[in-house]
């Protein structure tokens, strides 16, 4: 989830009349969780459906509403406007075929301001823009800037003064030279062309989604702002500058549209969405008997306008809100508003009777009786690695199931055995005084349309003179009280296990399993300095069959 | 201090008490006990603090086959010099008399200027009155010797040579009193058993312990009414992910976080009507092009919630209260905190009439049934549930509130397109956490290091 740092000494300079304990306190029931604080500095958790709460005037906003300070939908105060135009040329319809944008003026910038604003920017390129591919922003002095302009294309050999450069680079050598060129230049795939937004004098204005041009850099300086979205979906571009629209206005800039033309594009709107909600959903999902009125009041402490109508409840949704789908989003935002501390838990008796699943019911049995027998019980990971499960067990590695791209190198491949985890655990407890005896019950994995998940159960058995007779008996011991099998044991060989004394266990003249000593060969690998005895066997395929599907 | 002393004990007290540090040896000749008894004794006087034991090693070293030829004969070369001693030989008769050795002795005497050869006769130059590893030779004789005894550069060219030597490490016990011992008056002894003397540890066979609290909510969902269902662990991304309605390319569902499985996608996901309205559902609502081949991809589950939405949308129930339990899966960098696999719960009520506050309350009892009391709820986001909440619970020993359990209220936007009708609450969160509070551990790496040390100690948690 991603992370905002603010001061409390700002927020309540935005929210209005409220100490720093007010805010703190008020800050989780928004839905954001405080990671830290130092002093006056506060690091806020947000979720990425929220991105307005990217800044510190988007939560002030939040905060203003359920303190009570300022309640309902805050409107975009758009100044229409003809002298602000964009036209799109067709050639940019294969590559990045959208563009949008706004004017905000007569803003205060300071240091802080800039700070906010490009950690939203960051912010929303990651989350809804993801990772600038839907969607990307660019935040530019207006002054520096000669409208009307173009959204077209370029050849790679176009130059322009990029931010932070101080020469004219070719986009060429932008792509190949900057980090944000290496990161986001696949975006633009394989194509010669280029987008780019030119202005009337013929100078760059941007190179979306990679960089801004350097002079258009916005300053402590900058009065008036332009603000352009690019991205692949006129909707998601829109939606995005919904949410620095309504930031900007709150951080007291006015704003003036922008004229959009051409292939596909038009002039965004901002409206805000009717959305009705039926008042007995509200109270049904909530457990709660709130009044219409109430409602009303609840949605607008969450910033949404709302009136009835009949049963519904009428809600018109801010264009930035568009975390909101359904009707089951506005019951959240009536939660909220009510107060999730002020929502009593109940309990309603249960009118089911609740069952413990048999397979886990048998497992348990078996972990029962295996502790009789005086076995330790094993837990290990079934991401295991090829070393562990093949390597030093002599196994054969043929069919492994791999997954893709583990941060981990112990945890690559998914195990088709529990064996060679209890073998290594004795390995990692030659310190330990003996006899060591452990088993292990769990899923293992095979390659079969695409996977089958079994149950296998093994156990191990290490001393001066572990010995075939005693881990047979065990076995034997343990399926006959716990479920009533006799098995049966048949000479086999086994890469795990020592020639002459390895057998497959059978269970009705069906193998089920293997057991016996373990090879000296691997108990060396694994630095063992006793006798290792042993088995696994398949409980899918044998007790547990008639209780799976 | 207990007063009780075997027979066994008490001579071996009065022997150290007349002579002090003894061998086991010499106790045996003072106390006339067998070897075992003295040993036993030994042993229990230690555990009482009574006898002071101080183990040394020392090598004695006596002569090998080679060894005691040489000590009988003389080294081959001191042979070979003395062939010498009455004028020059031919090499032919020298290599008759000495046999094999002579290669060897010819060589050592040639090297140290001893001998010389002038066609084929053999000259003795000079004779050295004493050769290296003669003296250690001499002084270990027939019989056995403490290695710190001898000369151990005239020792060492005798360990070059093969069977010369023999060394035997040998470990010799001296015992002392403590002075707590010498106090003791023998006489008060009652002739029963030490009860208070310390015994040996017996190691105890047992569950896991983090299987004991998986167990143990396995049976407070079950009291609490819920049913236990099973899935497996590998899952299509189109039940883990999109029919929950996380879009395609949210980030979660990168590999980065997620477990993909190389090169193995599902062929069968679903029917085909629940792939054509989770589908319709995410491109309505997500607006992007949904693809059938992004939902094949098979993944280890990132959570549970997956074999229970499967379910639900199988059996489609009015009501239901059910659960799942089981291991899932994260691509994390593993640290004390992180596991790459770790247990999840996660349950559901099924109902017309079930609503958040029910969620609340049995969220509530949940808790109170594991010991936890001081909990909170506070607002949340996940992508499947809407309202969705976690509970914050207050940790006395970090003295803060951590976050523990996710809940919320299944979306219309899942379940619909899955015929599931009726409102779906559902829970959950990950095992180990709170096991780490019950077992009090900083490290959650401990549960699956299986080291006996710790699963044998540790106690049960009630």
């Amino acid at each position: 989830m991603p992370v905002v740092e603010l001061s409390y000494s700002r927020l309540q300079k935005l929210v209005g009349k409220v100490s720093k304990k007010q805010i703190s306190d008020s800050l989780p029931f928004l839905g954001l969780d405080i990671e830290s604080e130092d002093k006056d500095l506060v690091r806020i958790e947000y979720s990425p459906n929220r991105p307005d709460y990217s800044t510190d005037f988007g939560i002030a906003l939040g905060l203003q509403g359920l303190l009570g300070i300022k309640t309902g939908s805050v409107k975009l105060k758009i100044k229409k406007s003809n002298n602000y135009k964009i036209s799109v040329k067709p050639d940019v319809s294969k590559i990045r075929p959208f563009v949008t944008g706004i004017i905000a003026k007569n803003g205060k910038i300071d240091d802080k301001t800039i700070k906010q604003l490009m950690t939203m920017q960051e912010d929303l390129h990651f989350g809804i823009g993801r990772k600038r591919k839907k969607s990307s922003i660019g935040i530019h002095d207006l002054d520096k800037i000669s409208f009307p302009l173009i959204y077209t294309t370029t050849n790679r050999n176009h130059k322009f003064i990029p931010l932070n450069s101080e020469t004219e680079v070719p986009i060429s050598e932008i792509l190949i030279n900057t980090d944000v060129g290496k990161d986001y230049g696949p975006l633009l795939g394989q194509s010669s062309k280029v987008p780019l937004i030119l202005d009337d004098d013929g100078n760059t204005v941007s190179f979306p989604p990679i960089i801004n041009a350097a002079v258009t850099i916005v300053t402590t300086k900058t009065k008036n702002l332009f603000v352009e979205v690019t991205g692949i979906n006129k909707d998601d571009a829109e939606d995005m500058l919904s949410v620095v629209a309504t930031m900007l206005q709150s951080a007291g800039f006015s704003l003036e549209s922008v004229n959009i033309t051409g292939s596909k594009n038009s002039s965004p709107k901002f409206d805000s969405r009717k959305l009705s909600v039926n008042s007995s959903l509200i109270n049904q999902t909530l457990g709660l008997d709130l009044k219409t009125p109430k409602i009303i009041s609840c949605l607008k402490k969450s910033r949404l306008d709302a009136s009835s109508k009949g049963n519904n409840v009428v809600c018109s949704v801010p264009a930035y809100r568009f975390d909101i789908f359904g009707s089951m989003d506005l019951v959240e935002e009536v939660a909220l508003g009510y107060g999730i501390q002020n929502l009593e838990p109940t309990l309603t008796p249960s009118q089911t009777v609740g069952e413990i699943n048999p397979i886990s019911l048998k497992l348990k049995s078996l972990d029962k009786t295996m502790i009789g027998l005086g076995y330790l019980e094993a837990l290990n990971s079934s991401l295991t690695s090829k070393r562990v499960l093949y390597d030093m067990t002599n196994r054969d590695s043929t069919k492994v199931i791999s997954v893709l791209d583990s941060k981990s190198q112990e945890h690559t491949i998914l195990r088709d055995s529990i064996l060679p985890g209890l073998l290594e655990n004795l390995s990692r407890n030659i310190h330990e005084s003996y006899p060591q005896k452990m088993f292990e019950t769990g899923t293992i994995f095979n390659i079969d349309n695409p996977i089958s998940e079994k149950i296998n159960f093994s156990g191990i058995s290490a001393h001066k003179d572990a010995n075939f007779t005693e881990i047979k008996s065990i076995l034997q011991s343990a399926l006959n009280i716990g479920f009533d099998v006799q098995i049966e044991t048949k000479t086999s060989t086994n890469p795990t296990f020592e020639k002459g004394h390895c057998a497959t266990v059978l269970l009705n003249n069906i193998p089920i399993g293997v057991i016996g000593k373990i090879d000296s060969k691997i108990i060396e690998n694994y630095k063992i300095r006793v006798p290792v005895v042993g088995f696994e066997i398949s409980l899918s395929d044998s007790v547990l069959k008639s209780l799976e599907k | 201090m207990s007063q009780v002393f075997h027979e066994i004990e008490k001579k071996i007290i009065t022997s150290l008490r007349d002579t002090s540090k003894q061998t086991p040896a010499s106790l045996e000749k003072s106390t006339q006990l067998s070897p075992d008894q003295i040993r036993r004794g030994i042993e229990w006087l230690r555990l009482k603090e009574l006898a002071i034991v101080n183990e040394s090693k020392s090598s004695v070293i006596s002569l090998g086959k080679n060894g005691i030829e040489s000590f009988e004969k003389g080294l081959p070369e001191r042979r070979l010099l003395n062939l010498l001693k009455n004028g020059p030989k031919k090499l032919s008769d020298l290599q008759k008399e000495l046999g094999f050795v002579f290669g060897p002795s010819m060589g050592l005497a040639r090297k140290n200027n001893w001998v010389e050869a002038s066609n084929d006769q053999i000259n003795l130059k000079n004779s050295p009155s004493e050769l290296p590893g003669e003296k250690t030779l001499k002084l270990i004789g027939n019989g056995k010797l403490s290695k710190d005894k001898v000369d151990v550069d005239d020792l060492s060219t005798l360990l070059k040579r093969p069977d010369f030597i023999i060394e035997d490490v040998l470990k010799t016990q001296e015992i002392t009193l403590s002075d707590s011992a010498k106090s003791i008056i023998l006489s008060d002894s009652t002739g029963g058993i030490d009860v208070e003397a310390k015994v040996p540890e017996i190691f105890v066979a047992r569950t896991h312990p983090l299987k004991d609290t998986i167990d143990e909510i396995r049976e407070i969902f079950v009291t609490l009414g819920f049913s236990e269902i099973l899935g497996n662990m590998t899952q299509s991304s189109f039940w883990n992910f999109d029919s929950l309605f996380t879009p395609q390319d949210h980030p979660a569902r990168e590999l980065q976080d997620t477990f993909y499985l190389d090169k193995i996608n599902a062929k069968k996901i679903g029917t085909p009507e629940q792939i054509r309205k989770v589908s319709e559902s995410h491109k309505k609502n997500w607006r992007y092009q949904w693809d059938i081949n992004e939902a094949r991809k098979m993944v280890l589950r990132t959570h549970t919630t997956c074999v229970t939405i499967k379910h639900l949308a199988e059996q489609k129930p009015d009501e239901a209260r059910i659960f799942s339990l089981g291991r899932v899966f994260r691509n994390e960098k593993v640290s004390y905190k992180h596991l790459v696999e770790f247990n999840q719960i996660e349950g559901v009520v099924v109902g017309k009439d079930a609503n958040l506050r029910n969620l609340m309350g049995i969220q509530r009892e949940f808790y109170k049934r594991i010991g936890i009391t001081k909990i909170k709820f506070w607002p949340t986001f996940f992508p499947y549930t809407e309202p969705s909440l976690q509970t914050m619970v207050y940790n006395e020993k970090l003295g803060k509130w951590i976050e523990l359990f996710g809940m919320g209220i299944f979306r219309p936007e899942v379940t619909k397109p899955l015929g599931i009708t009726k409102p779906v609450l559902a829970w959950g969160g990950g095992i180990e956490r709170i096991a780490m509070l019950k077992y009090d551990l900083d490290d959650v790496r401990e549960f699956y290091n299986n080291n006996l040390g710790w699963l044998r100690s540790t106690t049960k948690c009630q």
